[in-house]
C-alpha cells in the first residue's frame, strides 16, 4: 500500500491544480531555453545555409547582417582572382515591411546570383528555385504565401515560385529570396510619383541657388531625384576551391584597404556576440529568477502538504512506522509533483511552441537539464518536508 | 505474571524553580488478559503515566518493563522504541486516532505493513479484525464517512492488527455517548479475555469503570491502587 498515492487521492483536484500550475512554470523555465536556442538558431540560419567560407564585407563593417556594409557589385571579379577562390558572388539582405492584403508583410529581402547559387534557398519543401532572372521568388512558409502568390514590391509584382521552411532573419523575420537584380530594385527603385516629386523639390532649389543657368538647374536636379547606380551590394561570398583555409583566404583578402573578409565561423560569432550576447544575458537571468521562483513555490507545495500530513505522521510514529516509510510519504508526493508538473511542461510546450511569434527550439538536452533541475528541486523541498515530519513528536497524535 | 511493571516512576518537567512534578515515584502493574483502568482528573498526570510505558516521554527515574523487556531503567534501555511500540504495544485513543487519507481496511493494513505483514494475507487479516470489531461492511470507507462510534472500532482493529501483548487506551470513550462509550469497553473486555491483551485504560470518565479488573487512581502524579 503506497501511502502517498492513497494521500494524494484524498484531494485529487488540489493535487492536479498545483501540477498544472507548478507544469506551467517549467514550461516557462523550457521555454526560455528554447527561445534562447531560437534567438541563436535564427541568428545563424543565412550565414549557415548560405554555403560560403568567406564573407567580404565594407572594410571595417561587421556587415551584411550585424550592420550595413556596402560594396561595389564589381567587387566579385576582384575577388574572383584571388588564390582558392573557387566562386565569388555578390550578396543583399535586409528587412523590409510591406502593407499586403490588409496585413504587414514583413521579412528578409535576400538577393543572390543565380548561376553561382551562393546565399539562395536551399531545402525548397514545395514549388521550384528561381529560374528565371527577374520577377520570381522564393518565400518562407512563415510568410503565408501559397504558391502562384503575386506580391507587388517597387515597381513590380513578384510570383511566389517556391517555398522553404523554418528559414528567418537574425530578428525572426522569415525570409524571401529573389535575383540580385530584383533585390537590388526592391530596395532602390524608386517610383516614378517619387522622382517627380523629388525632381520639383530639387529644380526649386537649384533655381535659388543658380538663377541665372536654368539649364544646369535641371540637369542637377535629374541627377539628383533619378535613380541611384544599383549596382551596389552588401557582401560578396566566396566559396573556396578544395585544400585552401578560410583564415588564409580572408586574411588575403583583408590585406586590400577597401574589404574586410570574415570566415564563416567569425561571421558567425560575431553574429552571436553583436546580436544575441544580450538577448542571452537576459533569459539566462530570467531563467535563473525563474527557477528559484519555481524551487520556492514547489518547496512551499511541499511543505504545507507535509504540515497537513503531521498529524497523521505523528500516528504512523506511535504505531512504529519505520522512519523510512514517513520518508517515503514525503519524499514519493514531492516526486510525483514534480515529474508530472514536468510532463504537464513538456506537453504544455509541445502543443503551443509551433504558435509562438518567434522560434523556440527545445532539445533533448534543455528537457534533461530541466528534469535534472526538477528532480534537485524535489530533494531540495523534500529534505525541508521530511526535516519538519522527523521533527513531529509520536506523543502529538495522543494529544492532537 | 505481569506483561506491565512499572516502578518508582518519576517525571519531572523542566528544572529549577519551573521544575512540575508530573509522576511521583508512581508504580503500576497490569496481568495478561487483565482490564486495568487509570482513573484522574485532567493534569493529574495519566497521560504522562501511559507516555511512559510507551516510550514517548522519557521518565526522570525509575523502571518500566513491558512484556519482558526493559525500557526504562533510570534512562532508555531499548534503542529502537519505534520498534518496540510496533512489536509490542497498541494505541486506541479519543480523536485523531484515524489517518484521515486511509479507508477503514487501510487504516489496519498500515498497522500489519509496519509489522511487514503484506499483500492478501495482510488484507485477510484486516477483514477478519474488522468482522470481529463488526465494522467489516464499512472496510472501504474514509473516516470522515464513519460515525465516531464506527471510527474506534476501526482504532481499535489497527490496535489488535500487530498482536500487542499491551493496549494502551488514552480516553477511549471520551468523544462517544453513553451507549457508544459503554459498547467499547465492553469491546475491551472482550478483547482482554479473547485475546489475552492486558488493556490498559486511562479516563477520567467513572460511568465507564464498571467490569476493569484493576483501577489505579491519578491525583497530583500521585498513583494508588484503588480496587483489584
Amino acid at each position: 500500500m503506497n501511502l502517498a498515492v492513497r494521500d494524494i487521492r484524498r484531494h485529487p483536484g488540489r493535487f492536479a491544480l498545483s501540477c498544472i500550475g507548478v507544469g506551467l512554470l517549467l514550461t516557462l523555465v523550457l521555454s526560455y531555453s528554447g527561445i534562447y536556442n531560437g534567438f541563436v538558431h535564427e541568428a545563424l540560419t543565412l550565414i549557415d545555409k548560405a554555403g560560403a567560407d568567406v564573407w567580404v564585407v565594407q572594410r571595417d563593417t561587421r556587415g551584411p547582417f550585424a550592420e550595413q556594409s556596402r560594396l561595389p557589385e564589381d567587387t566579385r571579379y576582384r575577388i574572383a582572382i584571388v588564390p582558392g577562390v573557387a566562386a565569388a558572388s555578390p550578396y543583399i539582405a535586409y528587412t523590409i515591411q510591406r502593407e499586403w492584403r490588409g496585413r504587414p508583410l514583413r521579412f528578409v529581402v535576400v538577393g543572390y546570383d543565380l548561376h553561382s547559387g551562393l546565399g539562395g534557398p536551399h531545402e525548397i519543401v514545395a514549388g521550384r528555385g528561381i529560374a528565371q532572372a527577374h520577377y520570381e521568388m522564393v518565400a518562407d512558409a512563415k510568410l503565408n504565401l501559397p504558391l502562384g502568390t503575386k506580391v507587388h514590391l517597387g515597381l513590380n509584382d513578384y510570383t511566389v515560385v517556391g517555398l522553404t521552411r523554418g528559414v528567418t532573419g537574425s530578428s525572426g523575420d522569415p525570409v524571401a529570396w529573389f535575383s540580385l537584380a530584383d533585390a537590388q530594385e526592391i530596395q532602390f527603385v524608386k517610383d516614378n510619383w517619387a522622382i517627380r516629386n523629388l525632381r520639383e523639390r530639387a529644380k526649386a532649389a537649384y533655381a535659388t541657388a543658380l538663377p541665372t543657368q536654368p539649364t544646369l538647374s535641371e540637369v542637377l536636379a535629374r541627377e539628383f531625384a533619378d535613380n541611384p547606380d544599383l549596382h551596389t551590394v552588401n557582401a560578396v561570398l566566396v566559396r573556396l576551391d578544395p585544400g585552401f583555409q578560410p583564415e588564409a583566404v580572408a586574411e588575403a583578402i583583408g590585406r586590400w584597404k577597401y574589404f574586410t573578409a570574415y570566415t564563416t565561423e567569425k561571421q558567425s560569432q560575431l553574429m552571436l556576440a553583436g546580436t544575441v550576447a544580450r538577448a542571452r544575458m537576459q533569459t539566462l537571468l530570467f531563467r535563473i529568477f525563474l527557477t528559484i521562483a519555481v524551487t520556492v513555490i514547489i518547496a512551499q507545495i511541499i511543505y504545507t502538504m507535509t504540515l497537513e500530513k503531521l498529524q497523521p505522521i505523528a500516528l504512523l510514529k506511535l504505531i512504529g512506522t519505520p522512519t523510512r516509510t514517513i520518508v517515503g510519504l514525503v519524499l514519493q508526493e514531492s516526486l510525483a509533483l514534480g515529474l508530472i508538473a514536468y510532463a504537464v511542461a513538456l506537453v504544455v510546450g509541445r502543443l503551443t511552441y509551433d504558435k509562438w511569434p518567434r522560434l523556440v527550439l527545445v532539445g533533448a538536452a534543455d528537457q534533461l537539464t530541466l528534469l535534472a533541475i526538477v528532480l534537485a528541486i524535489c530533494l531540495i523541498a523534500s529534505a525541508m518536508g521530511i526535516r519538519r515530519a522527523l521533527r513531529v513528536d509520536a506523543g502529538a497524535a495522543l494529544t492532537g | 505474571m505481569e506483561v506491565v511493571r512499572i516502578e518508582n516512576l518519576t517525571k519531572i518537567y523542566g528544572s529549577g524553580r519551573t521544575a512540575v512534578t508530573a509522576l511521583r515515584e508512581a508504580s503500576v502493574g497490569a496481568r495478561s488478559g487483565e482490564l486495568v483502568a487509570v482513573l484522574g482528573p485532567s493534569g493529574s498526570g495519566k497521560t504522562t503515566l501511559l507516555t511512559s510505558m510507551a516510550g514517548i516521554v522519557e521518565p526522570t527515574s525509575g523502571r518500566v518493563t513491558i512484556g519482558g523487556v526493559t525500557t526504562f531503567d533510570d534512562g532508555w534501555k531499548v534503542r529502537d522504541l519505534g520498534r518496540f511500540r510496533r512489536e509490542h504495544l497498541g494505541f486506541i485513543f479519543q480523536s485523531h486516532n484515524l489517518i484521515l487519507f486511509l479507508t477503514a481496511r487501510e487504516n489496519v493494513l498500515v498497522a500489519l505493513q509496519t509489522r511487514g505483514v503484506t499483500g492478501a494475507r495482510a488484507v485477510r487479516i484486516a477483514q477478519e479484525l474488522l468482522d470481529y470489531l463488526g465494522v467489516g461492511e464499512r472496510q472501504g470507507h474514509l473516516p470522515e464517512a464513519l460515525s465516531g462510534g464506527e471510527q474506534q472500532r476501526v482504532a481499535i482493529a489497527r490496535a489488535l492488527a500487530n498482536t500487542p501483548q499491551v493496549i494502551l487506551a488514552d480516553e477511549p470513550t471520551a468523544a462517544l455517548d453513553t451507549e457508544r462509550g459503554q459498547s467499547v469497553m465492553a469491546l475491551f473486555r472482550r478483547i482482554a479475555r479473547e485475546r489475552g491483551s492486558a488493556v490498559i485504560c486511562v479516563t477520567h470518565d467513572r460511568r465507564m469503570v464498571e467490569g476493569f479488573d484493576r483501577i489505579y487512581h491519578v491525583k497530583d502524579g500521585l498513583v494508588s491502587n484503588g480496587r483489584e
